[in-house]
């Protein structure tokens, strides 16, 4: 039997998000520290639009908080309007919006995010040279407008243009206040600041290698350099590669430019691992999985402590950041995209001379030769910076020493009583308990073994 | 390697001695929340049980429970514990704390020989996750600064670092190693000096009490909050520099109790950086008679007098009288 379709009112099923919906599910997934971080990220594509040959020195980004405030000021040249408009306050990311070539906000949630997850009130004053605005915004007001569902609009509450401003007096201040409850009680915590400072120091560590000032309630963020050891017998792996968007998006626009380094650096087991970098911005740090090379996966051992001093940096960069393989939040990459699984295997046979070379070194530590060319190398090596490395080139290193002639030999262990092995040892006129070892088992095949011949 | 306890011994050491009697002091003060003698007492015995002797003479306490991380020498520290009521927990702290059972208010005293590691902060974080209102949580560490190393460590250094031997940046590295990501941000070498290791210490201590009460209280309503408050910052030197830091776990609504204690009236009592610097003035049991017979002072019109003493002994002496110790040479028949 035919149903009759419905008309008119029935027909339509509300499925347009609520606000309180919206920023419940934007500011969930987003740990604190990280959302933070966002917002450096936007003062850093503002020194990029400001100086686009990348030198930063003299920009500053001071970032202040309290239980009661949360404030970020830079010296970056200012939001420019249009970027304000279609973009900073906008949810999503117009297809038609011109972003900032190269920059590090991609995904049109970064600053609303922050501001929703720490406070319900922020303000926004920005100048660059030709213009001015302020944005104050009470949320609770803003979620509270259920008069008009539909309206979803910030607005400006100053706004001038066509001015001409000098440089050094443009710049962005943000402050937030009416914090969550439970980010004042974060902010409160001695910790809480210590983990900030941390994860500042990676994420920006380019950044902050190109002079941006950082600070974090008056202290300058310092960051480790991206280093590996370099000697006239040791070098690291270097490869440089360029993919088009025709091919990883099929529509012409800026190329994915990638840099890959490998090699070896100062051991640490927890610092040891493949670093990624998205424009920039670091979004994985020392990995140790099957995200980047490790394990059966890719017919790769897994980590290992032998190979805590391998470190493996991987730079991709494009004026189209959509194309890079980071995901929303910046806490890792997309394993699924394209130029991530291209740039993948690169990265797995960049890895395996390396790891090569670590096992021999491991296996040169466990016998007991005359000569160490592999930990020689090693130790005579200086860390170098690898921007420094230009030309492309594999990862070389010494071979290894020839094993040591005559019989294979194998290592005996045991355990016996210190009072026994002491007094062995005493017996024996030895001073190691190798030697003790040794000494009583010449002994014993002195008086036994030779019963076959 | 033998522990710690035979080659110190402990009884011995008058600097800690004071420790062990100042804190004993605070501890009576503990009544506005229940009969001092029926909180627990929990903490490393070692062989001499001199805190757990002073412990239960003084203060009457009977629920007292040692954790002994030498399970070799089980024998030796039965055989030396000094009262019937003192029970012994042969494993880590790390492995016993957690499965107390909580439910009686504590006095919990982590008294390590070793630096801060990231093991005694955990043991920190347990307590501070579990302790009843009402609790004190004390905390002794080694604050000694890293000497210059032998050439064997500097050469291997800069073997593995690629730069030459910066016993600042060997400090960092060492203490890193210790404290993980506690170590505050900002920290550097040149903070790891002398009395630097302890304000270092002191301060992650601290932070991470806060952290822990702070991840405590997310659940909690309001009345129920636990709130710390620091008492203790001492710091003495019989031979290794030492810090210790503590202090009073309890609900936001048994505040009352907490200032009926009346903490702060005791001179030691230390709720900031500033520490309590605990000096065993070297003297003689009849000067100390003399000082004695002169003690407590009136105002300050009147000057301590003994012969041949340097003021500034007197002036220590005068400051610790009540809880020096008093060492003498007894043949026990």
């Amino acid at each position: 039997m035919p149903t009759n379709p419905p008309a008119g009112e029935d027909v339509i099923i509300n499925a347009s998000p609520t606000k309180e919906f919206f920023i419940h599910m934007l500011t969930r997934d987003i740990p604190l520290t990280r959302a933070i971080l966002d917002l450096v990220d936007n003062s850093v594509d503002g020194a990029r639009r400001l100086r686009p040959n990348g030198k930063f020195d003299g920009l500053w980004v001071r970032i202040d908080f309290t239980p009661d405030q949360f404030r970020i000021v830079d010296n970056c040249g200012g939001i420019p309007i249009d970027i304000a408009r279609d973009y900073a306050f906008r949810f999503g990311r117009p297809k038609e919006a011109k972003g900032t070539p190269g920059s590090m906000g991609q995904f049109g949630v970064g600053m609303k995010r922050t501001f929703f997850r720490l406070g319900r009130h922020f303000l926004v004053k920005s100048a660059t040279t030709k213009s001015r605005f302020t944005v104050d915004e009470d949320v609770d007001k803003w979620l509270a407008d259920t008069d008009t569902p539909d309206n979803w609009h910030f607005t400006f509450n100053e706004l001038e243009t066509g001015l001409s401003n000098k440089e050094e007096n443009t710049g962005t201040v943000i402050e937030v206040d009416r914090l969550l409850s439970n980010v004042k009680e974060t902010f409160a915590l001695e910790n809480f600041k210590t983990r900030l400072v941390e994860e500042l120091s990676h994420a920006h560590a380019m950044t902050l290698n190109s002079e941006l000032a950082i600070t974090l309630n008056g202290l300058p963020i310092h960051h480790d350099p991206q280093q590996l050891f370099v000697s006239k017998t040791l070098k690291p792996a270097f490869l440089e590669k360029s993919y088009s968007s025709q091919v990883l998006a099929g529509h012409r626009g800026p190329p994915v430019r990638v840099k890959l380094y490998a090699g070896v650096s100062e051991r640490s087991l927890h610092d040891g691992g493949w670093y990624i970098f998205c424009n920039g911005r670091l979004v994985l740090r020392a990995d140790q999985t099957t995200t980047t090379v490790w394990g059966d996966r890719h017919q790769m051992r897994a980590y290992h402590p032998d190979f805590a001093f391998f470190r493996g940096y991987a730079y991709f960069d494009s004026d189209d950041g959509a194309l890079l393989p980071w995901t929303t939040t910046k806490t890792g990459v997309d394993a699924d995209s394209p130029i991530y699984k291209a740039v993948q295997h690169e990265m797995i046979e960049m890895t395996k001379p390396v790891l090569a070379f670590l096992s021999n070194l491991a296996k040169e530590r466990g016998v007991d030769g005359k000569q160490h060319p592999l930990e020689d190398a090693i130790n005579t090596a200086r860390p170098t910076q690898v921007q420094a490395v230009t030309r492309p080139s594999i990862f070389t290193a010494p071979p290894p020493a020839p094993l040591p002639t005559g019989p294979r030999m194998q290592r005996i262990q045991y355990d016996k009583p210190v009072t026994e092995v002491e007094k062995a040892k005493q017996l024996l006129k030895v001073r190691s308990f190798t030697a003790v070892g040794e000494r009583t088992f010449d002994y014993f095949m002195k008086y036994e073994g030779e019963e076959k011949d | 390697m033998p522990g710690s306890y035979r080659v110190i011994n402990y009884a011995l050491r008058p600097a800690k001695a004071i420790e062990r009697r100042m804190l004993c002091a605070a501890f009576e003060r503990l009544h506005p929340f229940q009969r001092v003698q029926e909180y627990r007492y929990i903490g490393f015995g070692s062989i001499y049980f001199s805190d757990f002797q002073l412990v239960h003479r003084s203060l009457g306490i009977s629920d007292m429970l040692s954790i002994e991380k030498d399970v070799s020498a089980k024998e030796c520290f039965r055989f030396n514990r000094p009262y019937r009521c003192i029970r012994l927990q042969f494993a880590n702290s790390a492995e016993t704390l957690p499965a107390i059972n909580w439910r009686r208010r504590s006095i919990v005293w982590l008294d390590n020989d070793d630096r801060l590691n990231t093991e005694i902060l955990g043991d920190l974080a347990t307590v501070c996750l579990r302790a009843k209102s009402g609790s004190l949580l004390v905390v002794t560490v080694n604050a000694q600064p890293d000497a210059e190393p032998a050439k064997e460590i500097r050469d291997e250094y800069q073997q593995q670092t690629g730069s030459p031997f910066d016993l600042a940046d060997y400090r960092l590295r060492i203490i890193k190693e210790l404290l993980g990501e506690k170590l505050p941000a900002g920290t550097t070498g040149a903070d790891l000096r002398g009395q630097d290791v302890a304000r270092v210490f002191r301060d992650v201590i601290n932070n991470v009490i806060e952290e822990q009460v702070s991840l405590r209280n997310m659940t909690l309503p309001e009345e129920e909050k636990i709130r710390y408050k620091q008492l203790f910052h001492f710091r003495y030197k019989d031979g290794a520099q030492m810090v210790t830091v503590g202090g009073m776990l309890h609900r936001s609504s048994d505040e009352d109790k907490f200032n009926a204690c009346g903490f702060n009236t005791l001179p030691f009592i230390r709720n900031g950086n500033e520490p309590c610097n605990v000096k065993a003035p070297c003297l003689t049991p009849k000067e100390i008679r003399h000082l004695n017979s002169q003690l407590p002072k009136k105002g300050s019109s009147r000057k301590l007098k003994v012969p041949g003493v340097p003021i500034a002994d007197v002036e220590r002496y005068a400051e610790v009288y009540r809880y020096f110790p008093s060492f003498s040479e007894v043949l026990f028949s």
